[in-house]
């Protein structure tokens, strides 16, 4: 049996009430998660990895459950994002593809962005880990060393493996961030931070509210390409979220998932490739190509890493296809 | 209870008043011949019955002994099982859903090392921890066990050494699973790591420690557990083939991913005697190793066998855990309850062996199959679980539904520090069978002939011996292979359809039970009892052992005894769960149980028949052969108004004895050669089956979408044919996983990286193709009404057809399973370069044009079909051995046929040097006869 290791829940309603209660744990000096869906929180908690006394859930607070166009709540469910709600349909495409519908019916937009990072030597119960020593990012105060990259315990290389922030990133969407210390918008790329532990910039107290989208991505198209073994319950193995204002390829804006510690867009290639000039199948395959040569998975998730890499450039391909229509 | 509740044969005179109201006090016994939902008698039901005893059922295949018991009750109908409610209300009761009062919690320490010596284990804190009731360790149990009696190397908790990651250590039992959770913590032991194995090449090499030892049978100082050669047939026809193939294969362990974890609880009771309770298929064999461990007589046990969460084989081991609540409760005095996580499980595994298989095949002029040379190496893990009879069946079940020239086979078994293989779906038999299949397709390439056709053309025929001594009963491999050409429009795909899309095809050959009872002599007991005892009220209640699975044993038999007594199914009580009031049976493996449990049945439903219809005859005057049995009632055949109803007869039969009481047995007849190693393959019957698949292939990135199969199954008679196509159906998921996605992945450092059932890949409802399971009815002579197994077999041929139809769509032959979409790139990659293009979709996929061989192989085959059916129908009883097609005569025995025929279980010194990779096992000495001491 698994069982989950004890902790107070607590439910606060609002927001200041959340950013209250956060900030009288931290003064207490306990340690606490947020938990939205709990999808992702409470199979690592079960793992008993690094479970914490307190969790507070957001799932009460009013106002967090809005969909439209241009704006969504941490809490609304992936479930209603796949659902005739007005969110963007490259965001529906990839909600759509996350787990399976019984999962996505508890689980959140909110989580799905700061979900964490993901590793086989990482998520397992604590017999396994035991058995490998620990490593980097559950080192139990071992101080144990990484486990896919040997020999150095100062980065964590687990594998950012939502499907949503891609497409996200994409549409040009900001995150709106809240803590004691106040409220802050930032880009969503921005948002991810290169470390599988750190993952993003949210500081100790701080949660993500919501999602906005600029007006400019109604007039936006695009895909996103998921790979996976199963057409359920996996998680990326790869993910590309391509996006374009129709008839423009200069618009054009390219970002993976599932491939590093973080989710990240590619303008750099998508420069690069675009500066002589738009040149149809052409473009779209150095484009393929330039994606995939400046992504660097590792070892840690099913599929070798050198087959994730190859695979980049097809689903690059298959991502921007509809600009060649 | 004067004047008031009677419940007595004879009805319960007047419980109504004339206005209708039930008379105060009295209540109604229900009349003479109730039972079942509807008070009247149901006409008979003549689509059921043979027409060989007057009925409309079609019998193709011939009559059956049984046919004179047929009623048209059930036998025959789609029938959902017995125990469906019970699981569909969630009031099934699984190993985790008992409950005793007072019970206490189980947890056990594991080893954190893949191969380490234990030191010291000092267990003062966990003692002395508030809440721990009690705690046990190698030390409380120094007897060994293990599923086969040659092969006893566990023990309940290590004794001397841990053999992987995950092996038990120690156990303590606390007063919830927070306490034994902390006490698990509290262990202190001392270990001294050794250097593990995990790649099986390595295995059978010398080392300093191996990881069992086994006296002077021990082979050198390597991890072989067992080896296994066998040489038949005239090895100078594979000289000169005109076609051949050769094939090294790489495929990885598979588990059965079964839904409920283990589970068990056990309880001393107040007398002193053990009650475990287990989600087991084997409960007698618990049942035994628990009295050897705990030094307990086996009548001072109760083995409950709880309904069953999924077994394939992973449960039919006795296991340590069950072993470490037997300890804790004595230990304890209170109930202890073991629950494992799925971590756990998979530590526990004996899944499907990791192998490395190899086969050579060639084909003569004649494109007849000149001989099979197959290598299995296969990865046991750290213990031998059932990888005695493994090693065998790897290769010795593949020597059928073929006529062979030539067999020849080494196989090796070695013990790695990995969690242990065992038995599973398909046993031993699934590897090879694919690698076998698909060099059949390769062949027939190279020969430019049909596949279909070629298998055709060198089928055995029904009621012939294979080319090691298998005796063939029923065969409808033939057809099988006939139906799915048909349904899947074979002739007009094959070869035919673009980049990308394929189709293939596969044939499968499984035992209908293993000939040989483990523990005893089959020519001494019998393989399955069961007993029946029909009291007044009319209920039948059937005692068995066999242990419901979940692939509807418990239906089978009450079908049966419902069919010979003409009884409704809810009639009949089937209790199957405790070893106190079940006779010993063997278990659910080996797809023994309907073959043999319900031929038990039927044996002692015959004998409570005979008695009813004794009691009929004395109370109406017919002599039983003009009685005819129906639906609660017997009556004269030419006349029903003269009958009596059951209920009156059983009465009748009971009067001066009280309830009527049969015992029926099972026993296989005396078969098979007697070279070493005859015994492992035998089955009283076989059963065929034939698939086609079709697959979708995306190039670019490898992943493969199995869209449709075609899955036609030989099971004799379909007793129940929606169980038969249940089990078609769900064979076919379990194979699809382990063609396309499941593998146990062990990582550099020999951990199992995927112990969880997220990254353990078992396909989801989105990649489960249409299946068209169509059942085969060959009518085994010796089965109950003609039945054989439908539970291992379909299994089989899912693989190479799925294989196979990945050829037929991007030209690769890949032999790495699964065929991951990183394993299917990377052929594809090779594919291209071999190609000279830059894209996957310039690929060629590869086209036939039949060469001269076609149309006499389709000669060959027609020939064939008139032989079979006559055989098949027993209008032609000339016996047929394998070789025929070679111009044997069946009436020589083998070795006078030809010159150079061998049949050799040892290899020759100058074949040494030739042998394969598992056969490298026969460098090495036994101890025994390496001189020196042991």
């Amino acid at each position: 049996m698994m069982l989950m290791p004890p902790f107070t829940l607590h439910h606060p309603t609002s927001v200041d009430a959340a950013c209250e209660l956060a900030a009288q744990l931290m003064g207490a000096g306990e340690a606490f998660d947020w938990v939205a869906g709990g999808t992702d929180l409470l199979p690592n908690y079960k793992w008993h990895i690094n479970p914490k006394p307190h969790v507070i859930s957001l799932a009460k607070i009013g106002g967090t459950s809005t969909i439209s166009g241009s704006e969504m709540g941490c809490m609304v469910r992936l479930a209603d994002i796949t659902e005739e709600n007005g969110a963007h349909p490259v965001v529906v495409q990839a909600a759509s593809k996350v787990a399976s519908s019984l999962v996505r019916t508890n689980a959140t937009l909110g989580g799905n962005l700061c979900l964490d990072t993901r590793c086989f030597w990482y998520n397992q119960g604590e017999d396994w880990r035991r058995s490998i020593d620990w490593c980097h990012k559950a080192d139990c105060g071992t101080g144990a060393d990484c486990r896919v990259i040997p020999n150095q315990n100062t980065l964590c290389v687990a594998t950012y493996q939502g499907d949503i922030a891609p497409t996200l990133m994409v549409l040009g969407a900001s995150v709106h961030l809240i803590g004691p210390n106040g409220a802050r918008t930032l880009p969503i790329e921005s948002f991810y931070q290169l470390d599988g532990m750190k993952k993003n910039v949210l500081e100790e107290g701080e949660f993500l509210l919501k999602v906005t989208l600029p007006e400019d991505a109604a007039t936006r198209t695009g895909s996103y390409q998921k790979l996976r073994v199963r057409d359920s319950w996996d998680f990326p193995e790869a993910g590309v979220a391509a996006s374009w204002v129709a008839g423009d390829p200069s618009s054009l804006r390219i970002a993976t998932t599932a491939l590093e510690s973080i989710p990240r867009t590619h303008p750099e290639q998508v420069e690069e490739v675009l500066k002589p000039g738009w040149e149809g199948v052409d473009s779209v395959k150095a484009l393929s190509t330039a994606v995939q040569k400046s992504v660097k998975p590792v070892n840690n998730t099913a599929l070798p890493p050198r087959y994730r890499r190859s695979m980049v450039r097809v689903l690059t391909k298959r991502a921007v296809q509809g600009l060649l229509e | 209870m004067s004047g008031g509740y009677r419940q007595q044969p004879g009805g319960a005179g007047k419980t109504t008043r004339k206005d209708g109201k039930r008379v105060a006090g009295k209540q109604a016994f229900p009349p003479p011949g109730s039972g079942g939902s509807k008070p009247k008698m149901a006409p008979r039901d003549l689509d059921y019955i043979p027409e060989m005893v007057g009925g409309k059922e079609a019998q193709p295949a011939g009559a059956h002994i049984h046919d004179r018991a047929r009623t048209g009750t059930t036998v025959g109908k789609p029938t959902a099982l017995v125990d469906s409610n019970a699981k569909v209300t969630g009031q099934a009761w699984y190993g985790d859903d008992v409950r005793l009062s007072n019970e206490v919690i189980g947890k056990i320490l594991r080893s954190p090392h893949h191969y380490a010596k234990i030191k010291s284990i000092d267990t003062s804190k966990v003692e002395a921890l508030p809440g721990v009731l009690a705690v046990a360790t190698g030390a409380d149990s120094p007897h060994q066990f293990g599923v086969l009696p040659v092969t006893k190397d566990e023990h309940a908790m290590a004794v001397e050494k841990v053999r992987h990651v995950g092996d038990l250590v120690a156990c303590v039992a606390a007063v919830d699973e927070a306490t034994a959770m902390a006490a698990l913590n509290l262990f202190e032991v001392e270990y001294e790591v050794l250097e593990p194995v995990f790649d099986p090449k390595k295995g059978l090499e010398d080392t300093d420690e191996p990881i069992h030892w086994r006296g002077k049978y021990h082979l050198a100082r390597t991890n072989v557990q067992k080896r296994v050669f066998q040489e038949f047939g005239d090895r100078s026809l594979v000289e000169k083939p005109l076609a051949s193939s050769h094939g090294k294969w790489n495929m990885a362990g598979v588990h059965h991913g079964f839904t409920e974890p283990h589970a068990v609880v056990a309880h001393w009771d107040p007398n002193g005697r053990l009650q475990l309770y287990t989600p087991q298929q084997v409960p007698h064999y618990t049942h035994r190793a628990l009295a050897t461990v705990l030094d307990v007589p086996m009548h001072q046990i109760n083995v409950i066998r709880t309904f069953v969460g999924g077994g394939f084989g992973g449960k039919s081991d006795p296991f340590p855990h069950e072993m470490c609540a037997a300890i804790l409760s004595r230990k304890s005095g209170r109930p202890v309850r073991i629950t494992f996580d799925r971590e756990e499980v998979y530590w526990i595994n004996r899944g499907r062996h990791p192998s490395h298989i190899e086969v050579k095949m060639t084909a003569d002029e004649e494109a007849r199959i000149s001989g099979f040379d197959i290598d299995a190496l296969i990865d046991g893990g750290g213990f031998a679980s059932f990888g005695h009879v493994t090693s065998y069946y790897n290769g010795v079940l593949a020597t059928a539904p073929y006529e062979l020239g030539s067999f020849h086979y080494t196989g090796a078994r070695v013990w790695t520090n990995k969690p242990a293989s065992g038995a599973m779906r398909g046993h031993g038999a699934v590897n090879t069978r694919c690698a076998v299949e698909v060099g059949l397709d390769e062949m027939s390439e190279q020969l430019k002939v049909d596949p279909i056709d070629l298998r055709l053309a060198n089928l055995l025929p029904p009621h012939s011996r294979t080319i090691s001594g298998f005796r063939i009963t029923s065969n409808g491999m033939r057809e099988a292979l006939e139906k799915v050409r048909e349904g899947s429009d074979w002739d007009n795909k094959f070869r035919q359809m673009p980049l990308g899309k394929g189709i293939g095809i596969g044939c499968g050959f499984f035992i209908s039970g293993s000939g040989l009872p483990i523990h005893w002599d089959p020519n001494r007991f019998p393989h399955a009892t069961v007993h029946i005892q029909v009291d007044m009220d009319g209920g039948v209640t059937v005692h068995t052992g066999a242990a419901d699975i979940g692939q509807g044993s418990t239906t089978a038999v009450a079908q049966v005894v419902a069919e010979v007594l003409a009884l409704p199914l809810e009639m009949i009580h089937v209790r199957s769960h405790e070893s106190d009031t079940s006779p010993v049976d063997l278990g659910s493996y080996s797809s023994r149980v309907t073959f043999m449990n319900a031929n038990a049945a039927i044996r002692a439903a015959l004998e409570i028949r005979e008695q009813l219809l004794k009691a009929a005859w004395e109370v109406l005057g017919y002599h039983p052969n003009n009685l005819v049995l129906n639906d609660r009632r017997i009556y004269y055949k030419h006349d029903p108004a003269i009958g009596i109803s059951y209920l009156k007869a059983l009465h009748k039969a009971q009067e001066d004895k009280g309830a009527l009481i049969a015992s029926g047995a099972y026993r296989s007849p005396p078969m098979g050669g007697v070279h070493k190693g005859a015994a492992a393959g035998l089955a009283p019957a076989y059963s065929f089956s034939a698939y086609v698949a079709e697959v979708d292939v995306d190039v670019e990135t490898g992943l493969i979408k199995c869209t449709n199969v075609w899955a036609a199954h030989d099971c004799g008679k379909a007793l129940n044919p929606l169980a038969v196509k249940g089990q078609i159906i769900g064979s076919c998921h379990m194979g699809l996983g382990q063609v396309l996605s499941e593998k146990m992945v062990y990582g550099r450092t020999g951990h199992l990286q995927n112990p969880n059932l997220l990254e353990y890949k078992i396909p989801s409802v989105h990649e489960m193709p249409h299946v068209e399971p169509i059942i085969i009815e060959s009518c085994d002579p010796e089965g109950p009404f003609g039945a054989k197994e439908a539970g291992e077999g379909p299994l089989l041929p899912i693989l190479p057809a799925v294989v196979n139809a990945v050829y037929d769509a991007i030209g690769i032959r890949l032999r790495d399973l699964p065929l991951t979409p990183d394993v299917v790139f990377k052929g594809i990659e090779k594919g291209m370069k071999a190609a000279g293009v830059d894209d996957p979709l310039d690929l060629e996929s590869p086209r036939v044009e039949h060469g001269d061989l076609q149309p006499i192989l389709v000669k060959r085959a027609a020939e064939h079909k008139t032989r079979d059916r006559s055989r098949q129908r027993s209008e032609d009883t000339s016996p047929y051995v394998n070789g025929v097609l070679f111009g044997f005569d069946p009436n020589l025995p083998l070795e006078d046929q030809v010159e150079g025929w061998r049949m050799a279980t040892e290899p020759d010194p100058e074949q040494l040097a030739a042998l394969g990779l598992a056969g490298k096992a026969w460098l090495k000495k036994e101890q025994r006869h390496m001189g020196g001491d042991e």
